[in-house]
């Protein structure tokens, strides 16, 4: 089975200091790929490298077996990647309404409407579209960018941090949705967790980052206890 | 003064704002969406009011055609100035500042070279040379004729910005750069579209002013100081720029009727000196994060 997103020796760099180092890895159509790791280890910098948000990367990167690490970042979102950044990057000046529809100027087929799964799943954005997106809660803006990136219409949902800062309820609903996206939907989704019990629940595949390296990667059973002592306990 | 003479200098106000912020569109809306200080922008008013002269004088065509034919061909220009320079420098603000500022000269030259410094002037159909009254305020045709181009402007962009997916693209782009193109937005080429629409408003603006006053290689720099007061005060937003300009504007026809139209601009530049001493960000600060 071909790799739907790989990495072969990427190193990625902000201004002169490389953040990420000779760093390889796959993702299978599918899967759920859980990036784990301490704060400040390179974990966002792998999601904005996959973007292309980063000043300048090294190495191929590819999407489907065609190598995109040359092309810039709104051309990469059309490849069908759904990014919901850390801090979740809602426009705080858009309604709920545009704010899911920036997410359809990344669509394939230029569909200009919002899809109606991101409001199936998410009802409070259903009963709120015309409220301004700052004004929503932390909570209700993770759903937020969850929607939006759902409406690219993607194969691949990057998700830096969806549980982070968000109260206990929620974040089992979220880790839910997501759940239900991979399984029932078949998106594939690479996500950064720092909470080992979210990662395990969701994940079927593992990389540990430290440092600005993978140091190790494989099916989420092989993830042992000492692993994540070694690099994820402070 | 009775409530009459007032009435008659509100109406009059309404005229002088029209020229404030027609004046300031396009320099609003390039600031407003790539935070970039055009100071060539009365140079591209300049530009519009040749482009009229000149389609007027060697092609024969209306007046009322040289109006969207001086946006065009001004659009033209500033379409070439983003693609060649101003695009290079959208990191660097003060470059960009001495950048246009030197273009500003050489278009200020060019034209001076090609036309001569002596004045030109456009004519306007009879029915604009007439004089309407408007209750008792006697007021020439063209100054209405201002009003309602400056009024559709204002609309078309308002329709623009707000209703069309464009609209969507350049605020988004606008309030964070980076989330808009991972969501498949262009910034380059929003910057590009809307730096182009920008210089062909002032165009419009240009081939307006031709009426007004003589058409004169260096006309530009009285507007693009009264541009920027506009844009400074409304804090780079459309609105902004429209209730800046509607607020200057009554003021100053209210000032000059108690006092002499010299003074008038007198205050006014003290109030904004005032204004902007306790408010720098203007009347409605944009929230988004600038580059």
């Amino acid at each position: 089975m071909s790799a739907l997103l790989s990495f072969d020796n990427v190193t990625s760099y902000y201004g002169a200091t490389r953040i990420l180092k000779d760093f390889s890895f796959e993702v299978e159509k599918g899967q759920c790929l859980c990036v784990l790791g301490r704060n400040g280890v390179g974990k966002t910098t792998l999601m904005r490298t996959i973007m292309g948000l980063t000043d300048r990367s090294v190495g191929a990167i590819r999407i489907n077996g065609s190598e995109m690490s040359g092309e810039p970042t709104h051309v990469r979102a059309t490849h069908g990647l759904g990014y919901v950044p850390q801090g979740r990057g809602i426009l705080s000046n858009f309604t709920v309404r545009e704010n899911i529809l920036l997410g359809t100027f990344a669509r394939a087929d230029k569909a200009s409407e919002i899809p109606e799964l991101c409001l199936r799943i998410f009802p409070y954005l259903k009963e709120n579209l015309d409220r301004r997106a700052g004004l929503l809660s932390g909570g209700q803006k993770q759903q937020l960018a969850i929607a939006r990136a759902l409406a690219v219409d993607p194969q691949i949902l990057l998700l830096d941090e969806p549980t982070e800062g968000i109260q206990p309820n929620i974040v089992v609903e979220i880790g839910e949705i997501l759940k239900m996206l991979n399984r029932e939907l078949g998106i594939t989704l690479i996500v950064t967790e720092q909470h080992i019990k979210v990662a395990r629940k969701l994940g079927d595949a593992f990389l540990m980052v430290d440092n600005g390296r993978v140091v190790a990667q494989g099916p989420m059973g092989e993830m042992t206890d000492q692993l994540v002592e070694r690099h994820m306990t402070i | 003064m009775d409530l009459s003479s007032l009435l008659n200098a509100l109406i009059l106000g309404v005229s002088i704002a029209s020229i404030w912020l027609i004046a300031a569109l396009g320099l609003t809306i390039i600031y407003g969406t790539a935070g970039v200080i055009n100071m060539a922008h009365g140079e591209l008013i300049m530009l519009g009011a040749y482009s009229s002269y000149m389609l007027q004088f060697h092609l024969g065509l209306p007046y009322l055609l040289c109006l969207p034919a001086s946006f065009v061909i001004v659009a033209l220009v500033g379409l070439a100035l983003e693609r060649g320079l101003i695009r290079y420098l959208y990191n660097r603000p003060l470059d960009t500042l001495l950048a246009t500022y030197g273009v500003s000269l050489v278009l200020m030259q060019g034209v001076r070279l090609i036309f001569g410094s002596d004045p030109k002037y456009l004519a306007v159909p009879e029915i604009f040379q007439s004089n309407v009254m408007l209750g008792s305020v006697s007021l020439s045709a063209f100054r209405i004729v201002v009003v309602a181009v400056t009024a559709l402007l204002v609309i078309g962009l308002w329709l623009l910005f707000y209703k069309t997916r464009y609209g969507v693209q350049v605020r988004a782009v606008m309030q964070n750069k980076e989330m808009a193109a991972s969501f498949g937005i262009n910034a380059g080429r929003i910057y590009m579209l809307t730096f182009a629409l920008g210089a062909g408003l002032a165009g419009v603006a240009g081939a307006l002013f031709g009426v007004l006053a003589i058409v004169l290689p260096t006309m530009g720099a009285s507007y693009v100081v009264q541009a920027f007061l506009m844009v400074v005060v409304g804090g780079g937003s459309l609105a902004g720029s429209v209730v800046a300009s509607g607020v200057t504007g009554e003021l100053q026809s209210v000032f000059a009727f108690f006092t002499n139209d010299t003074f008038a601009r007198f205050i006014i530049f003290v109030l904004i000196v005032i204004f902007l001493r306790f408010r720098p960000q203007g009347l409605f600060a944009q929230a988004g994060a600038r580059r």
